[in-house]
């Protein structure tokens, strides 16, 4: 995987809010084709680590190089993707309307539009609810119309913040094969998750706490190296371990 | 460019939104509407009086010729009847001792109690004002002469004085009939107009014209920033601006496209709100529409940069409504919309004219009323210009930051 170019680099990122120390230090190399699980419980710094490599907060230390840039960084805008937390779509207009909307502003042409948009819609299951007001599907239905707004612009490196949240389980999985084609197309993509049978699906998994990356790699080795069965008692381990250390 | 991709945005959701469709365009008649028909009289009607006429109507005069005559004028009676019925409501009393009681209890607005020697003493006060005056009496002339002593006052006016506006009405209308009642008395000329009054606008400029364009800009300036500052604390709060703040677009774009469509739906409304009021109340409007239409812009530019200052401040709509509240109402009283800033103790004056509204309100007036031209509201239009290049500034810089806040 070495000879693939590495899309996100980090190196001591530090930033605090007011008096809450969100990330402390924190180190971060994401290739190419690689599928990232970032893995690490509420309030571990995941949305604030994902937000500085999408430019929308300024580190306040340290340096993130995201796609050669660093950022924050105009020129990368329309290579990357973004799935909030949040549904982040208007729920007065339909699904169609919000994707139309998205795409303009990524400058999408009108007629690659309509193929673009079915092709998704297919992908998230909605094909049937083109003509549907946001406001008015199921949460499931919501953070699906969301993931295919974030893919919209066919992006080179995606961040995908707790993509699975709501979504049931017979579609999880078609989401998460999903994810492994766009990584073999090459696209990166950095996912956060508290769910270790996810985080199992990625090429490399971050254990992820108090602002730290304290442990890295695939979820073979995380097992090999603490000798347990599952991640997570491996997070548990990795995490008592490193305290020891520090 | 995509600052027109996100004005169009924002113009289709509110075409799109029938509840914000129906605040932008019945907020704005309603306004109108109300403030219109409270004012549009000017003053008040039907207030209610008491009168207690005890006239004899008999006045002794001296005379150069026949010593002391005796007079019958019956002025009381004409004092009464000269009243003026859409502004009172004239209630003919008979207890005098009673009347004061009953204004203080709120019966009666004013009691106005004309005593047995009020023509006598009406009479002799003219006599006295201007002098000898000609007259014919049982078929002789004879000249009227005034009296030795003062006559003292003629009636007595009892005046329930907690309402200012009532109570300058009540008095400027009695006086004016009692002048009135006294220059009709005597056929002699009496003294010329003692102020040549030149009205420069022909008197054509009602109570309601003055205050038009203040209302105008104020209706204006509350419903525009209610919703700006709502809809982009709206997309903050659901992530929408996260996700366009992500895409390839700069905050100042989108900042321009919502100020843009903002400014276009506060251009609509300020037709409206023109159109209706001139329609249905013939606010005068003396200037060109055009320019008015170019002060408004600007000063809808300089709006939408405050709203979105106040957006990035506030976390969610209920404080975003707090804002606006502390921000708006000081500024509407502070203005010259209602009372004139030349009225205002001096520290006042220097906050009003801090107050973007003051030049807008101003600016207006000058076109509405008096029909100026750009020359003569450049020191207006170029404190808003700049004012709203330094709020669109101002916001575009906090736009760089909702992103982070969200």
């Amino acid at each position: 995987m070495s000879e693939t170019e590495e899309v996100v680099r980090a190196r001591g990122v530090k930033k605090s809010f007011k008096n809450r120390v969100a990330l402390s230090g924190l180190d971060l190399s994401v290739r190419q084709g690689q599928l990232y699980g970032l893995v690490g419980p509420n309030g571990a710094g995941k949305t604030t680590l994902i937000r500085i490599l999408c430019g929308l907060l300024r580190p306040d230390a340290g340096e993130a190089v995201v796609l050669g840039w660093r950022v924050p960084n105009f020129r990368i805008r329309s290579q990357i993707g973004y799935m909030p937390q949040e549904v982040a779509l208007y729920p007065d207009l339909t699904v169609m309307q919000n994707l139309a909307f998205f795409a303009e502003l990524y400058d999408l042409p009108r007629e690659q539009l309509k193929e673009r948009a079915e092709e998704l819609l297919a992908l998230v299951e909605l094909s049937d609810r083109r003509g549907q007001r946001v406001g008015t599907l199921s949460g499931g239905m919501q953070r699906r119309a969301s993931l295919a707004a974030s893919l919209l612009h066919k992006p080179r490196l995606l961040f995908l913040d707790e993509p699975s949240v709501g979504v049931d389980p017979r579609l999880r999985r078609s989401l998460w094969e999903h994810f492994l084609k766009l990584a073999a197309q090459d696209v990166a993509l950095v996912v956060t998750t508290h769910l270790m049978e996810e985080a199992a699906r990625c090429h490399v998994v971050g254990f992820l706490n108090q602002g730290r990356l304290f442990a890295e790699g695939s979820p073979e080795q995380l097992l090999r190296k603490t000798g347990v069965a599952s991640l997570e008692e491996a997070f548990t381990r990795l995490e008592e371990e490193s305290k020891v250390r520090t | 460019m995509k600052t027109w991709t996100v004005a169009k945005h924002v113009l289709f959701r509110i075409g799109q939104d029938p509840r914000t469709l129906i605040l932008i365009v019945l907020t704005p008649l309603l306004f109108v509407l109300l403030y219109g028909y409270s004012f549009s009289s000017g003053r008040p009607t039907h207030l209610k009086v008491a009168v207690v006429n005890e006239d004899s109507g008999l006045a002794s005069v001296r005379t150069a010729e026949l010593g002391r005559i005796t007079l019958t004028l019956s002025l009381g009676a004409k004092l009464v009847q000269s009243l003026d019925r859409e502004l009172f409501d004239v209630v003919l009393h008979d207890k005098p001792d009673k009347i004061q009681e009953e204004v203080k209890a709120g019966k009666y607005w004013a009691g106005l109690v004309l005593p047995k020697s009020f023509s006598h003493a009406l009479a002799n006060e003219a006599l006295r004002e201007r002098g000898p005056q000609k007259t014919t009496y049982q078929g002789r002339s004879v000249e009227l002469l005034p009296p030795e002593t003062a006559e003292g006052a003629l009636a007595t006016l009892y005046l329930d004085d907690s309402n200012p506006v009532v109570t300058s009405w009540v008095a400027l209308s009695l006086n004016e009939a009692l002048t009135r009642l006294v220059a009709e008395q005597q056929a002699t000329p009496t003294l010329k107009d003692p102020l040549d009054v030149h009205a420069l606008y022909g008197g054509q400029v009602s109570a309601l014209d003055y205050t038009a364009p203040g209302v105008i800009g104020f209706a204006m300036t509350l419903i525009t920033i209610m919703l700006t500052v709502i809809s982009i604390v709206r997309e903050r709060a659901s992530g929408t601006l996260t996700r366009t703040l992500v895409a390839p677009v700069r905050p100042w774009e989108v900042s321009l496209g919502y100020t843009l469509a903002f400014a276009l739906v506060s251009l609509l409304q300020l037709g409206e709100l023109f159109l209706v009021s001139h329609l249905l109340f013939h606010i005068r409007f003396a200037g060109s529409p055009l320019l008015v239409l170019l002060i408004v812009f600007v000063y809808a530019i300089g709006l939408q940069g405050i709203a979105t200052l106040l957006s990035t401040i506030a976390r969610n709509e209920f404080q975003a409504m707090q804002f606006i509240l502390v921000l708006l109402i000081p500024s509407i009283m502070i203005s010259g919309v209602f009372w004139p800033i030349d009225a205002m103790p001096t520290n006042i004056r220097l906050l009003a004219w801090c107050s973007p509204l003051t030049y807008a309100n101003s600016a207006l007036r000058e076109v509405m009323l008096r029909g100026r031209g750009i020359s003569g509201v450049a020191l207006e239009l170029g404190v808003l210009a700049g004012f709203a290049l330094l709020m669109l500034l101002l916001g575009v810089r906090s736009m760089r930051r909702q992103g982070y806040s969200a």
